[in-house]
């Protein structure tokens, strides 16, 4: 089976800090979804940065459908992963469907940087933008929007991008729980529909082990744990990295995995 | 409404434009009528009102329009790249840098007429620098760029004043320079600056898209695929050498580079694509229209084209900002 993000001996290093991160070694199944967790500083969104070539290991190799990262053109890189931000913000008025028009910009040819109007980029922006069901605000200022409608625009502009590899950082730090169960179905949806690969960092332990097929717990840099949701919520590291108990229960429903404040 | 209408305001302002050229070449101390004016822009001859207008009037005029849209396009670029609607192509040391570069050359060597490719090279050299100081390892941060560039412009203007205080007999030629102003125009002098403006503006557009994204942040700029170091350098590069040619041609004109790009941004749009054409017409236009105004104003004679640039510029800046402002506590 192809992995859709994998990790060999990856170890990054600000500056001359001598806090380190990694190594790290690990992959990700193409199709899953898989959830990172870890405390405040584990070193999530440095891994998601990492994966998105926005940071550049100091050594090993991070592969996108086992292909190393490093030897990927920007646009050949933005095809396959796109990146989902906790917030955005811009001082400029683009409407939001400029801002999902944005998503595009790998997929334009020189000619059409001018005007890009083919039917193809038509379509893959006015999907995206019905599929987070952003189409009755696409002509508002993004800045103009609340929490929710900008995260939806976010994941829209990624859907534009058309990657089959989606990197969320904290999606719905900023919205209430009707805007977060929709936009976590919607990822769902994704993966299961379009067999897309989602790698999420996230906080909420109650809700994680809801919607990811897997989840991996960093703790300081490193990968402390992976496995699915049940084995990895019960494990006793939990309470050691985060330093408080937790309730363990099972959803009256699914019964899947959460954790609750004790 | 206002976004759907970029190829009529390309054909109104390209109308304004032209308007503005054959007023800019009307008026002058010998009095030419209007129809003759029109009839010899389009059929040159050998009679002395031809030569009045094509070698004295219209390098002149020329030379006001492409400061103009150098200025403009150079402001838009800065804008994106800082993420600042305030920026303008001045803010990384650019002016300083000219400044300076004109100062020396008229103290050493005044005989020379060095002026404008001396403040040319001082201009890119200092955006280079401040460009130098803030790329530390790896990610330049936009930020420490435009910090580099604050301390080595107030370096730059330190040493220059110094400079002129020692010669003092140059102050009134650094003075007017720095106010800027298009004076004894000709196309010897011009097709060089012309050339590398409007071929740097052409190299600028491409990147249309790329600098959409910048409005969102660097990050994201690098997660939808842009090459983010590699276009800044470039854009940098090409936006400091439309300023310096600029510069070259008329000192430090102000105002053009901050106002024109968000005048035209309220008609079409943030989007570069749009943005950057109609910004370089409209600031042809205008500088041409103020420099019209400067050289012939009514009752005092000539003034410099800056100050005509700041009077107009500031006032509907501040009238802009205003209506900005009541239109984001209106919620929209």
């Amino acid at each position: 089976m192809t992995s859709g993000l994998s990790f060999n001996q990856v170890k990054f290093r600000w500056g001359k800090q001598s806090d380190t991160f990694g190594p790290i070694t690990g992959r990700i199944a193409q199709g899953s979804f898989v959830g990172l967790i870890g405390p405040n500083g584990a070193g999530k969104s440095t891994l998601l940065r990492l994966s998105a070539a926005y940071l550049k290991p100091t050594a090993g190799e991070i592969s996108l459908f086992d292909r190393p990262i490093a030897q990927m053109t920007p646009s050949q890189r933005a095809r396959l992963v796109s990146v989902v931000p906790q917030s955005l913000s811009t001082n400029f008025d683009l409407t939001v469907e400029e801002v999902v028009e944005l998503g595009r910009l790998s997929h334009l040819n020189l000619r059409q940087r001018f005007a890009p109007v083919t039917l193809a980029h038509r379509q893959a922006v006015s999907q995206a933008m019905e599929a987070t069901g952003v189409v009755a605000f696409s002509r508002r200022p993004f800045s103009a929007l609340s929490g929710g409608e900008a995260q939806r625009v976010l994941l829209a502009m990624a859907l534009a991008q058309n990657t089959p590899l989606l990197l969320l950082d904290e999606p719905t730090a900023h919205l209430d729980p009707g805007h977060a169960r929709h936009f976590l179905e919607l990822v769902q949806e994704l993966v299961y529909r379009q067999h897309k690969t989602v790698l999420m960092a996230y906080h909420d332990l109650a809700t994680v082990g809801l919607y990811c097929d897997a989840l991996w717990l960093m703790h300081q840099g490193q990968v402390l744990m992976t496995g699915n949701p049940e084995t990895v919520l019960s494990s006793p590291l939990i309470s050691q990295v985060y330093e408080t108990g937790f309730v363990h229960l099972s959803h009256p429903r699914s019964h899947k995995p959460m954790l609750l404040f004790p | 409404m206002r976004r759907v209408g970029f190829a009529t305001w390309l054909g109104v302002l390209t109308l304004f434009l032209v308007a503005s050229i054959i007023i800019g070449v009307l008026y002058g101390p010998t009095p030419i009528p209007l129809m003759q004016v029109v009839a010899i822009l389009f059929h040159p001859t050998a009679s002395i009102n031809s030569v009045i207008i094509w070698q004295i009037r219209l390098p002149r005029v020329a030379a006001a329009a492409l400061v103009g849209g150098a200025l403009a396009i150079s402001g838009a670029v800065m804008q994106a790249l800082l993420k600042n609607p305030l920026a303008d192509p001045y803010i990384v040391g650019a002016s300083a840098g000219a400044g300076l570069g004109a100062i020396l050359a008229q103290d050493f060597f005044p005989a020379l007429g060095l002026v404008g490719p001396s403040a040319f090279i001082g201009s890119v050299a200092a955006v280079g620098l401040s460009y130098g100081l803030a790329r530390g390892k790896g990610r330049i941060q936009m930020l420490t760029l435009i910090l580099a560039g604050y301390a080595v412009g107030i370096i730059l203007s330190a040493v220059g004043t110094f400079l002129m205080l020692l010669n003092r007999e140059n102050l009134s030629t650094i003075f007017a320079w720095e106010i800027g102003g298009i004076h004894g125009m000709t196309w010897g002098r011009l097709w060089v600056p012309a050339l590398l403006i409007l071929l740097g503006s052409m190299a600028i557009w491409p990147f249309s898209p790329d600098m959409n994204a910048f409005l969102l942040g660097d990050e994201q700029a690098h997660h939808i695929g842009v090459a983010v170091e590699r276009v800044q350098f470039f854009l940098l590069l090409a936006a400091s050498l439309l300023t310096a040619a600029a510069v070259y041609l008329s000192g430090l004109i102000g105002f053009v580079g901050l106002v024109v790009p968000h005048v035209v941004r309220r008609l079409s749009g943030p989007q570069h694509r749009r943005l950057l054409p109609l910004a370089f017409i409209a600031g042809a236009t205008f500088l041409v229209i103020a420099d019209t105004l400067a050289e012939h104003f009514p009752g005092i004679g000539t003034l410099p084209v800056g100050l005509i640039t700041a009077f107009l510029g500031g006032p509907y800046f501040l009238y802009l900002l205003n209506r900005q402002n009541r239109r984001a506590v209106g919620g929209m």
